[in-house]
């Protein structure tokens, strides 16, 4: 593979293998290692069809190749993922690249960068059992499909799970 | 093969099975069973005037399906012998009635409904397998859509079609509308180097280059297509193969590094829309395509147990045959008089096979040339009168080296000492301790357990290694400078499969705190499944532990291969932390335990004694 212009390790030389061990650290994350970038994972990526710059394979470079302050930063691509698993059928070599991004994913909350928004639906979660706010129009549809209206959840018990000591 | 056919030394026996093989190298007993084929192959004049009057078409497995042969046919035209096949499954002449047209035309008569299989015995010195390979089936690839759509076939399927030999004479069309494509499209890696549950996780080794060929083919036959292929990685890495490659690349044929996603057809042209990242360039490209070839992988044969299950042969972790050794014995198998050649091995183009068959060859015709060969001294020996005709012993060898026992006729089991490897699984199970073997004997190994923990015995790990994989481990481990305790003491056996549970609890009866033992990993045992014996004796000797109140943990079982000296490191600084967690009470108690246990075996066999020195007095006094 000859590197372009696009290719982050031409872009920025700031290479650190130590990003590897920390993100091993984390749940899932270690099989960044196996990657070998054939790219199954972009074709499908419907996030990519939206927005070439998030890219499943160069997520996996850079996590390689250390890019921590590309990957970690408050407006990294990583939010973009849509979590619909398209990538992880794709893969050949069991890398899994949504449970990577996951864990970069928890690697930037713990750090603090992540997004303002990732506390709302952190909020959200901890205030009403669900990531969104169901609201009148939810109701409406669901009596015109037929359904049953939304339950409530039990509150405490998902702020007992979501706990940190 | 034509000249195999010819040769008056070769005795070819095709569309035959081999039923049974039994004996050891130079005095194998070999029972095959030739199909019937309901034509006389020594009549036959192959004239075909039988296959034009046959009125059953069945599609023809030689052309992948793409045409259809007769009831009655010749399976391929270079076949040996040339004579024709009757498919009695799909034939309608079991019941003359019915038809027997082919009959009737045959000027030979030399067809016979009636002809039944026949079972064949010979003996032979050695035994060469070449039984090949199958090929990967990539319907599970759902997003290349090969069950789904016509346009999307395999490298097989491409072979047919732009074989002149091919159902449509070597032109190249396409399977919807019989056109010849104007853009043909090939993914590789296609069922290989995936480790995600569809195909197999090791490289098949030929569809690069095979890809490269048919590349060329097309570009040669037909100017002006465009071929593209969509790769991970090609891998030009024999002879030649790089001119090939390179050559192929300035016929125009691109070269996409990039595995498509989701194919999807067009309802009206039938062709065929795929994306791929080009990976080169990071950006998403949309291809259209006449034809989609996907380029299959290799797969061991299907029915490749039964092989293995007749030769005794072992197979490795991708099911493929294993050999003896991977880099001083490539084409021996683990049994001796065996040798293997071709894609039973591994994955190989026509060249390595050859080569490896020429070797095969080579090495047999040595064996059959001397008339008599050395077997290592390292062989087991039975004592019949401690034999109780269990019959455990030959259940247990992996080379079926022991002639099973038989109490009723009184018949010991025998130990063929050429198929021997002398492993000393059926030593080490041997409930009577019947089995002695000639050098690493009970006493030895016993006497080394004792030396080693003659002094201090709490502060050493006893260590039983494999001679092939663990001990080789450790030497590992020691040229390449890595640091482990010193308090680990090894004890070499042939195979870890020989350590009896005699030795591990002497070990700790002698106040060892922790015994380990090692072997080789289960897919590359040297001695086919010996370790298999290891596993379960382990298992035993475990529930033994815990019932005498034995902390079962204290011993460990590790499998540690002979490249692995890191890991052998890591093990030993492992099993130190575990030692020193070990307490004197639990060893006090350990070995009092054990000497407990030890009386009361032998106290049982003094009884046992006494009861069988009474019986044959009694009988003597009878007679």
């Amino acid at each position: 593979m000859s590197p372009t212009k696009n290719d982050p390790a031409i872009e920025k030389f700031d290479i650190q293998f130590s990003f590897r061990e920390k993100l091993n650290s984390v749940a899932e994350g270690f099989r960044h290692n196996y990657c070998y970038q054939c790219g199954a994972c972009v074709a499908d990526c419907p996030a990519n069809n939206y927005d070439e710059h998030f890219n499943p394979r160069l997520i996996m470079l850079k996590a390689i190749l250390g890019f921590e302050e590309e990957l970690l930063g408050a407006d990294s691509e990583i939010w973009n993922c849509t979590n619909c698993y398209t990538c992880s059928e794709r893969c050949p070599q069991d890398v899994r690249p949504i449970d990577v991004i996951i864990a970069l994913k928890n690697l930037s909350v713990l750090q603090g960068n992540a997004p303002p928004i990732v506390g709302n639906i952190y909020n959200s979660v901890l205030q009403t059992g669900t990531t969104t706010k169901s609201s009148s129009l939810v109701d409406r549809r669901r009596k015109e499909l037929g359904l049953s209206p939304l339950g409530s959840y039990p509150i405490d018990e998902i702020q007992k799970i979501l706990k940190v000591d | 093969m034509m000249d195999v056919g010819r040769h008056p030394n070769v005795e070819l026996m095709s569309f035959s099975e081999v039923e049974s093989v039994s004996g050891f190298v130079g005095n194998f007993h070999v029972t095959v069973r030739k199909k019937a084929r309901y034509v006389d192959p020594s009549e036959c004049t192959a004239c075909g005037e039988c296959e034009k009057v046959c009125p059953v078409a069945v599609p023809d497995e030689y052309q992948q399906g793409f045409s259809s042969r007769k009831a009655i046919y010749l399976p391929f035209p270079q076949a040996v012998p040339s004579s024709y096949v009757l498919d009695m499954e799909n034939c309608l002449g079991n019941n003359p009635i019915a038809c027997g047209k082919c009959a009737d035309v045959c000027e030979k008569e030399c067809i016979n409904y009636d002809d039944q299989d026949e079972l064949v015995n010979f003996e032979v010195g050695v035994i060469i397998a070449a039984t090949g390979m199958d090929v990967y089936d990539p319907t599970e690839y759902d997003e290349y859509g090969y069950t789904r759509f016509d346009n999307v076939i395999t490298s097989m399927e491409f072979e047919r079609l732009i074989c002149a030999g091919g159902p449509t004479g070597g032109h190249f069309i396409r399977p919807s509308d019989h056109e010849s494509p104007k853009s043909i499209g090939f993914i590789q890696c296609v069922g290989s180097r995936s480790k995600d549950g569809r195909g197999n996780p090791y490289c098949s080794n030929i569809c690069c280059m095979n890809t490269v060929k048919d590349t060329l083919l097309l570009c040669d036959h037909y100017p002006g297509v465009e071929a593209k292929v969509f790769y991970m990685d090609i891998r030009a890495f024999g002879k030649g193969f790089e001119d090939l490659y390179i050559r192929s690349k300035e016929e125009g044929v691109k070269y996409i590094r990039g595995i498509p996603g989701d194919v999807v057809e067009d309802s009206q042209t039938k062709n065929l829309v795929l994306n791929v990242e080009n990976t080169t360039t990071g950006k998403i490209e949309k291809h259209e395509l006449d034809l989609l070839v996907l380029s299959q992988g290799v797969i061991p044969r299907r029915d490749g147990a039964q092989i293995k299950q007749l030769l005794t042969l072992s197979s490795t972790s991708d099911g493929f045959v294993m050999e003896s050794h991977p880099k001083l014995k490539p084409v021996d198998a683990p049994t001796k008089g065996v040798y293997i050649a071709g894609c039973v091995e591994s994955p190989k183009d026509v060249k390595d096979s050859v080569t490896q068959a020429s070797a095969a060859a080579a090495r047999a015709s040595i064996l059959l040339n001397a008339g008599k060969t050395k077997i290592e001294a390292i062989t087991s020996n039975v004592d019949i009168e401690k034999c109780n005709y269990c019959d455990v012993c030959s259940k247990v060898c992996p080379y079926n080296a022991i002639l099973s026992a038989d109490k009723k006729t009184n018949k010991p089991p025998t130990i063929i000492e050429a198929a021997c490897a002398g492993c000393g699984a059926c030593a080490a199970e041997c409930p009577q301790d019947a089995i002695s073997m000639r050098h690493f004997t009970d006493e030895q190994i016993m006497a080394q357990v004792d030396a080693l923990l003659s002094v201090d015995p709490h502060k050493h790990l006893i260590v039983f290694a494999c001679n092939w994989c663990s001990y080789a481990g450790g030497d590992m481990a020691g040229t390449s400078r890595l640091q482990y305790p010193t308090t680990c003491k090894l004890i070499r056996t042939m195979c870890s499969g020989r350590v009896d549970e005699k030795f591990v609890l002497q070990a700790f009866r002698l106040g060892a705190p922790m015994v380990l033992v090692s072997g080789c990993h289960f897919s590359d045992c040297h001695y086919i499944n010996a370790v298999h014996w290891t596993q379960k004796r382990m298992d035993r000797l475990w529930n033994k532990l815990d019932r005498l109140g034995i902390r079962a943990d204290r011993l460990q079982l590790e499998w540690i291969s002979a490249a692995e000296g890191q890991k052998f490191a890591k093990v030993m600084r492992d099993m130190e932390e575990k030692l020193k967690q070990v307490t004197e009470e639990e060893i006090e108690y350990t070995m009092k335990k054990l000497e407990e246990e030890a009386k009361k075996e032998e106290e049982k066999k003094a009884k046992k004694a006494v009861k069988r020195a009474k019986v044959t007095q009694d009988q003597e006094v009878n007679a």
